[in-house]
Formats: C-alpha cells, structure tokens, sequence
C-alpha cells in the first residue's frame, strides 16, 4: 500500500469521512456495514473505492451521496456537513451538488436519452429553452448528440450509461458518484466509460467518486481507496496520477 | 408543473391497455353512479321546483274517473286568498295508435295563466282560437309535431273526436308530456256536460295553501262530489312517493359502484408503483423530493380516474338525451337528465378515486428507502 504524504485540509476536500460507523440491524443481528472510516477526498481528483464484496463500498457512496445516512460520526462533501440535514434538504442539496451513475443506468424507460438527461433539471427553475441547451451540451460530452431521440431499449449497455453519466453531469454537479459504472459492461465498453470519466474529470475539473471491483479501473484514476470488511485500509496512487493526491487518516 | 406533464404522460403510456381498461372501468361505475343518483336529485328538484307553489288541486273524494259539476267554480273563487280557478278535463284522446297516447286536458282559455311559469307559448292564439292547443316539448319532439300543424285525437272516455291546432308549446314543468285544449271546445263537442275532473286553484301566498284546501274540502262537504284538495307540491310528492324506495336502492346502488371500482383502481395503481419502485428510487436519488414523487404518481391516477369519470359523465348524459326523445314510459321522468350538479358531482368522485386509489401506495414509494429499494431491485 502506498499511501500518501500530503495533508489536505478540509477546504481543499471533495468528501471528508471523519469517524463514520454505519451499522445495520438485519433481523437480530447488528452488521457494521462501516467500522470507524476517516479519509479525506480531494478536489478535483478521480478516486476509486475498491474492495471485496461486503466490504462497505456501497454504503461509504450512499453515505456521501446522503441517500443514507450514518450512525454515527460526520460526513462533509464540499465543505458542507450533510450529516445533519433533513430530507427535503438533503434532497435539494442532492440535486445540486451530486451527479449519480448507477451499475445497471438505471434510466426512465419510456423516456428518450433527452428526456432522461433532461429529468434532474426539471427541478431547477431553467426554461425549456435553457434546459435544451444543457441537454444538448450534455449528451454532447458523452458522445450522444446524435443519440438524443431514441429510448433506452434502443440504445446499447456502454450508450445506456453514457446517457446516465450525460444525466449525472446535466446539472454540473460537485462530485460525480459512480456504483460499479462498468459492472454490467463489456470490456471494450467499460473502458470507453473510464476513458469518459478521465475526459470529464480533466476538462471539467469533476471530482469523480467511483466505487468499483474492476481492477482495470486502477491505471484510469488518481487514488484508490481500499476498504475491507468495513474497515478503510488505506490510499494507494493510481495510474492516472503523477504525485501524491490524497491523504489519509487511518481509523484506529 | 406544467415541465412535470410529459413525464406523467409517458408514465400513462407505458402501459396502455390496463390503463384504458381502468379508464374504462372507472367509467362504467361512474357511469352507473352518474345514473343512479341523478334519479332522486332529478326528484328532490322537483319538488323542490312546487315547494313555494301557490297552486292547488282539488279532485273529487271518490277519483278521478268521477268528475266535479263545472258549477263548483264560483263557489270556489268565492273562498278567502283564492285568485284563479281552472276546471280541467282529463279528455285522454289517442293520437294515430293506442301505443302513443299521452294525456289531454282541457281548460278554460281565460285561466291558461295559471301555468305561465311552464314555459307557454302561443298563449295569445290559444285565447282566440277555439280549437287551439298547447303541446308539451317532450311530446312535440316524440312525435316529430310543429306549431302550426292540425292534429286529430281519437275519444277513448269520451265518444267523439277532437281536431286541433297547435299554436304553442309547454317547455317546463313536472309533466313533460301532454297535450291541453280549451274547456270550450270540448263542452261543445260532448254536449255541454258540464264537469271537470279536477280545479286547479291559484292562491295569493303560498303559506295560506293549507288552509285554502281546508277551506274548499268543508265547502263541498257533505255534499254529492266531495272534495279532496292537496297542494301541487304533495300532489307531486305523491306520484313520487311510489318510487321513493327505488331511489334510495339507486343511491345505495351508485355507492356501491364507486366503492367497487375504488378498490379495483387502488389494486391498478399499487401494482402499477410497485412495478416502478426503481424508479422512483433513482428518481429520488437524484433530487426528486417525495413531494413532487407523491404528486407525479397521484397525478397520474388522477388523470386515469377522471378520463374515466368524463367518459362515464359524457356517456349518461347522452344517453338521457336519447331517452327523453321517446320515452313516455318513464312517467314523471320523462325529461330526466344527469343535472349539472350531479355532473360536477360524478367528476369530484372521480377525482376521489384517482386521489386516494393512488395516495397510500404512492406516499409508500415516495417515502421508502432509497438504499433499501436499489438494494431489493438490483
């Protein structure tokens, strides 16, 4: 493991986990799906979230994403604590802030690829004519400009979740979240979609979170983080990164 | 919510044939509903419609088919509050065929007033034209009649037949199918018998019709033709009565429908946001507050549940339509029709069925786990 050296402070963070445990009741018994996880995650960086099933992968992304929530400790994406909020809250911070990619896209079928892009914006207060804009722009970046009218079904796997990342991306969130964005994929596929993420990050500045067990995703980001049985066990450098991109603080 | 409306569209498209057939459904029921409860409005307004009458009917103790002397009149305008009497004649003439017989009076052209809030028209030749007659709207329509068009009634009661002109109509009122003549005419034609079947009696104030009828039994009490007078309201009341029983089973009915069909809709929509719980995961996962989810899904019933309810109005509407044209045998309900309340009535339902079929599952879904949701789909 090779972790790394700098110490980023909490303004120059992405995500802050500081002392997070999350557990579960699962009929009598308690799972601590996250044992005690404290890391940073910087700005602006591409980080894999990597480790063996059951690991608390999953639950450290749902907690970031703030679809969970923790049991206890303190959770900060973007400067912001959203530990404490309240659903409606978290909701419209959701929207704003986090773009979300599913394994399996996840998109509206009985929507068009414009349609599902257009889907997060029609909670902000654009005009149609504005949404337009961003849709096109959207699909644009993915590679689906000429892709805007067809339903999902006419779409194949990697096209589906490009749609999903050009929906993620739509509102220009803070971070872009990835559950095992190449889970469902080909090989050929799948890097089409780690070579997209590495374009966002870099043209966009994307703080790009992606939890995933594809080994090949290693060479394509800056940091990996490994957990293992709710535990975080340390940061190590990716391919893509040429110095140290992360610091950590091991839990106890 | 108007960026909302292509969303919810295309979630009604998804699945188009249980969606017709709930659209369907739900317009059958409240096509029933809309029927069944506008029979003891339609009778409630109707007597609603006499309440404040000021008419009287007074008929012989022994029925109709024994008629008052004519001479009666006098005597009866002599009483205190009185302001009008017309004799009337039940003559019951057919026109062509047995089958289409509809009842024919006849009254005297001076009193034809008594009934101006009926809708007359043509008043003014029905008072210079002896063989004049005023033909209700239901029975103008039923028998394809015009002003102007001479018309010949075959005698059943009465051995001679009577030709008329008709020179107005009647558009309103509780009997929307007859025919009236002049007293006159029908005198003459059956040699001057001097009777009256009923006198329609008009008072100043509606409070002293009570006591007018009083007042006109105790005249004729005791004597040949004694008199048994009601107020045109429980005159009405009456014929209504018989079918009191049959209205409230037609409410129950109604009731039933709705009830019936709740349920069925309820089943459509949990099935209906169980299939796409996914969805309204990713939905929320995306920023979709429960709110807007709630109201995406309810909207989406509702706009199912009140197709229905407009199909169903639409449909009970003109069918009341097609009735009225030739439908004699309803009686009183001849000119029944799906009041505008009723109406308005059936739509408020509809849009009941649609808001709470889909409200518990919806609120379910939209407030459900979002990780426990994904994790059972995936």
């Amino acid at each position: 493991m090779n972790a790394t050296d700098d110490i980023i402070t909490e303004e120059s963070s992405a995500v802050t986990l500081d002392h997070v445990t999350r557990t579960y009741k699962r009929d009598e018994f308690e799972v601590r799906a996250l044992d005690d996880v404290t890391l940073d995650i910087p700005r602006k960086s591409f980080v894999a979230i990597m480790g063996p099933s059951g690991s608390g992968k999953t639950t450290l992304l749902n907690l970031v994403t703030g679809i969970d929530h923790a049991t206890s400790g303190r959770v900060a994406v973007g400067g912001e604590e959203i530990s404490t909020m309240n659903e409606r809250e978290i909701a419209a911070w959701r929207a704003r802030h986090i773009g979300l990619v599913f394994q399996f896209y996840n998109l509206i079928p009985v929507l068009t690829a414009f349609e599902n892009v257009e889907l997060p914006l029609l909670l902000t207060h654009l005009s149609k004519a504005d949404r337009k804009t961003h849709v096109e722009s959207a699909l644009k970046a993915v590679g689906l400009a000429d892709r805007m009218g067809h339903y999902p079904r006419q779409l194949s796997g990697g096209q589906e979740q490009r749609v999903a990342i050009g929906r993620a991306i739509v509102t220009d969130p803070t971070i872009l979240v990835a559950d095992e964005p190449t889970g469902d994929l080909d090989a050929k596929s799948a890097e089409e979609i780690l070579i997209l993420l590495t374009q966002l990050k870099t043209q966009f500045d994307k703080t790009i979170v992606m939890v995933t067990h594809d080994p090949r995703s290693e060479r394509f980001v800056d940091t990996v983080y490994r957990l293992d049985k709710g535990v975080f066990i340390g940061a190590e450098k990716g391919g893509a990164s040429t110095k140290a991109t992360a610091a950590l603080q091991i839990s106890a | 919510m108007t960026k909302y409306l292509t969303l919810i569209f295309k979630n009604l498209l998804r699945s188009k044939r249980r969606n017709i057939l709930t659209i369907l459904s739900i317009a059958v029921s409240l096509f029933i509903f809309s029927v069944l409860v506008s029979l003891p409005t339609f009778a409630n307004q109707m007597l609603a419609d006499t309440t404040s009458s000021v008419r009287i009917i007074c008929r012989t103790k022994m029925g109709l088919a024994y008629p008052l002397p004519v001479a009666y009149k006098p005597k009866i305008a002599a009483i205190p509050h009185v302001v009008a009497v017309a004799p009337l004649v039940i003559y019951g003439g057919i026109y062509h065929e047995v089958s289409d017989q509809f009842p024919s009076v006849a009254t005297e052209a001076a009193q034809i007033d008594m009934w101006s809030d009926w809708g007359l028209t043509g008043v003014d030749e029905f008072k210079k034209i002896k063989t004049a007659c005023l033909v209700a709207e239901g029975t103008m329509r039923r028998f394809n009649l015009h002003v102007g068009q001479q018309i010949q009634l075959r005698g059943t009661v009465y051995p001679f037949n009577v030709t008329l002109t008709i020179v107005g109509t009647i558009d309103k009122g509780p009997v929307p199918s007859f025919l009236i003549f002049r007293h006159d005419y029908f005198e003459e034609a059956a040699g001057s018998p001097g009777i009256a079947h009923e006198f329609w009696v008009r008072v100043d104030d509606s409070r002293v019709v009570p006591e007018v009828c009083a007042a006109l039994d105790n005249q004729f009490a005791n004597s040949s033709a004694e008199t048994r007078s009601v107020s045109e309201a429980a005159a009405i009341g009456g014929i209504l009565g018989r079918y009191r029983i049959f209205m409230k089973l037609a409410e129950f009915l109604g009731l039933v429908a709705v009830v019936a069909i709740g349920l069925v809709a309820a089943n459509t929509a949990a099935m209906s946001i169980r299939e796409r719980r996914s969805e309204i995961a990713v939905m929320r996962s995306i920023g979709f507050p429960s709110g807007v989810i709630l109201s995406l899904l309810v909207g989406e019933s509702m706009i199912v549940a009140l197709s229905g309810g407009v199909i169903g109005c639409g449909v009970a509407f003109g069918l009341f339509k097609v009735f009225a044209l030739n439908a004699d045998a309803l009686g009183p309900f001849v000119s029944l029709h799906v009041p505008p309340f009723v109406l308005a009535e059936t739509l408020a339902v509809a849009a009941l069925i649609g808001l709470f079929s889909a409200y518990v599952p919806a609120r379910a879904a939209a407030k459900r786990s979002i990780v426990e949701t994904l994790r059972l789909v995936d």
